[in-house]
């Protein structure tokens, strides 16, 4: 199978990431953080050296990595933990909805939120959009760091310093970015990074991270941590207080695996390694009558690995299982995000989305585009 | 040579206590309470790093703990 689905998760793991949990299974998994003896500490250290290594990579402190159980999860954290009655947010129109439906979901408890237009490779109208929304009670800007359907890269260093400057705080949903553009949470002023690990880390499904120095969050779960065992309240710091009930010491494993290897590569060739590809996707296809491009370029620094098509006359989930009948694994539809679609005028069709790995040949990508050349002609 | 006792409510903090303690030239380990304190389980490091050094490293480095205690002398 040639499997291009990866912004959905990506496949294949790494070798040393799948070794790394079948040795942890195996060998330590046991309860980190609640018991005192050997195998309950090697666990304990493990997930230790992952928040170390969490926060080297995206620039905070290793007591700031919080684990959760999905991007989605740490982004209610951080909506529903930080907002009150009478605030008001500002997103994007590329928005997932991981994030519009928290937002929609507080709209029914007095927050409003505004949605700020996103002009592809211009960081200057974007941030003046952004910027012509606040008002006196915006206390958060939250937005996506790229499109999981088109891979329009926001601003978000430019949007920090608009923040910063506005004493709004900032949240940034990574989970196609994270492992793929390098992001530092403290030189761009986010306050809060909502990371899918299970993609740009190769790590399993099944386990999120927020990184966050914010300790004054509300918590939407509270449980047993492991710490302060007598009282009868949730501990007030970080990480604790947002790490209720057993942590997911395999997946938590994984992502320190995901990291080595991603280390090993390096962020700026596993970027340009996979928009060299999304790049020679589009150059094939764009002169192509029957085809329907969603950019007008594939630009580094403006773009992640992502690209949206449709071939006219034809329904995006027909091209979809057109491409599955010969091996091809790609994502059709809405792709969760119907602000997207709705930026793009796909809100009817949906589109077909590619996405690559660090693992794909550019023999599979030659392959995708004649395949889709001769869906075309039919 | 005095053992003092740094009581963490947290492993995050306790594990950073203990590396920060040893990146400093002293000895620490840490190990599980046995839930006697006030505030329930949590982990403890031992050191012979001094009290007053203690106190003052842990918050020059932002590191939370419950109490430090003075422990054996050895």
């Amino acid at each position: 199978m040639i499997y291009l689905d990866n912004a959905a998760t990506t496949f294949p793991k790494p070798k040393n990431v799948i070794t790394a949990i079948n040795n942890c299974l195996k060998e330590y998994s046991a309860n980190p953080g609640r018991s005192g003896h050997y195998l309950a500490r090697r666990a304990a250290e493990s997930v230790y050296n992952c928040r170390k290594k969490l926060a080297e990579f995206f620039g905070a402190t290793e007591e700031n990595v919080i684990f959760t159980q999905s991007c989605t999860a740490s982004i209610n954290t951080v909506l529903k933990g930080f907002l009150k009655q009478g605030d008001h947010v500002i997103c994007s129109a590329l928005e997932h909805n991981a994030v519009i439906r928290p937002l929609n979901k507080l709209k029914g408890l007095g927050i409003e939120y505004d949605v700020a237009r996103v002009f592809p490779e211009n960081t200057e109208s974007t941030v003046k959009s952004f910027e012509a929304l606040i008002k006196d009670n915006t206390k958060l800007i939250v937005c996506t760091h790229s499109s999981n359907v088109c891979g329009v890269i926001l601003p978000i260093k430019e949007l920090g310093q608009l923040a910063k400057m506005h004493k709004i705080k900032f949240a940034v949903d990574a989970a196609q970015t994270a492992g793929v553009i390098d992001i530092n949470v403290t030189e761009m002023n986010i306050d809060y990074l909502c990371i899918a690990p299970h993609k740009g880390l190769y790590a399993p499904m099944g386990i999120g991270v927020l990184i966050t120095a914010d300790d004054s969050l509300d918590t939407l779960i509270e449980g047993g941590t492991g710490s302060l065992s007598k009282l009868p309240y949730q501990p007030d710091y970080i990480p604790d207080k947002f790490e209720s009930g057993t942590l997911n010491l395999p997946g938590i494993v994984g992502i320190s695996a995901g990291i080595d290897f991603v280390n090993s590569i390096g962020l700026n060739k596993i970027y340009k390694t996979e928009i060299d590809h999304v790049s020679h996707i589009f150059s094939s296809l764009c002169n192509n009558s029957q085809i329907k491009l969603y950019t007008n370029s594939i630009r580094m620094g403006y773009y992640s690995p992502v690209i949206s098509f449709n071939i006219r006359n034809k329904s995006s989930d027909t091209v979809g299982e057109e491409l599955g009948r010969y091996g091809i694994a790609v994502r059709t539809g809405l792709h969760c995000a119907p602000l997207a679609h709705q930026f793009l005028g796909t809100s009817n069709t949906g589109t077909v989305r590619v996405c690559p790995s660090v693992f794909t040949k550019r023999g599979e990508i030659d392959n995708l585009i004649n395949r889709i050349k001769i869906l075309s002609k039919t | 040579m005095e053992i003092n006792i740094i009581n963490s409510g947290t492993i995050t903090y306790a594990i950073r206590g203990r590396d920060l303690l040893r990146n400093n030239g002293y000895k620490a380990y840490m190990f599980r309470n046995t839930g006697d304190s006030a505030l329930g389980c949590g982990y403890s490091i031992s050191t012979n790093c001094g009290i007053d050094e203690i106190h003052s490293l842990f918050e020059k480095f932002k590191i939370k703990y419950i109490s430090v205690l003075p422990g054996d002398s050895v």
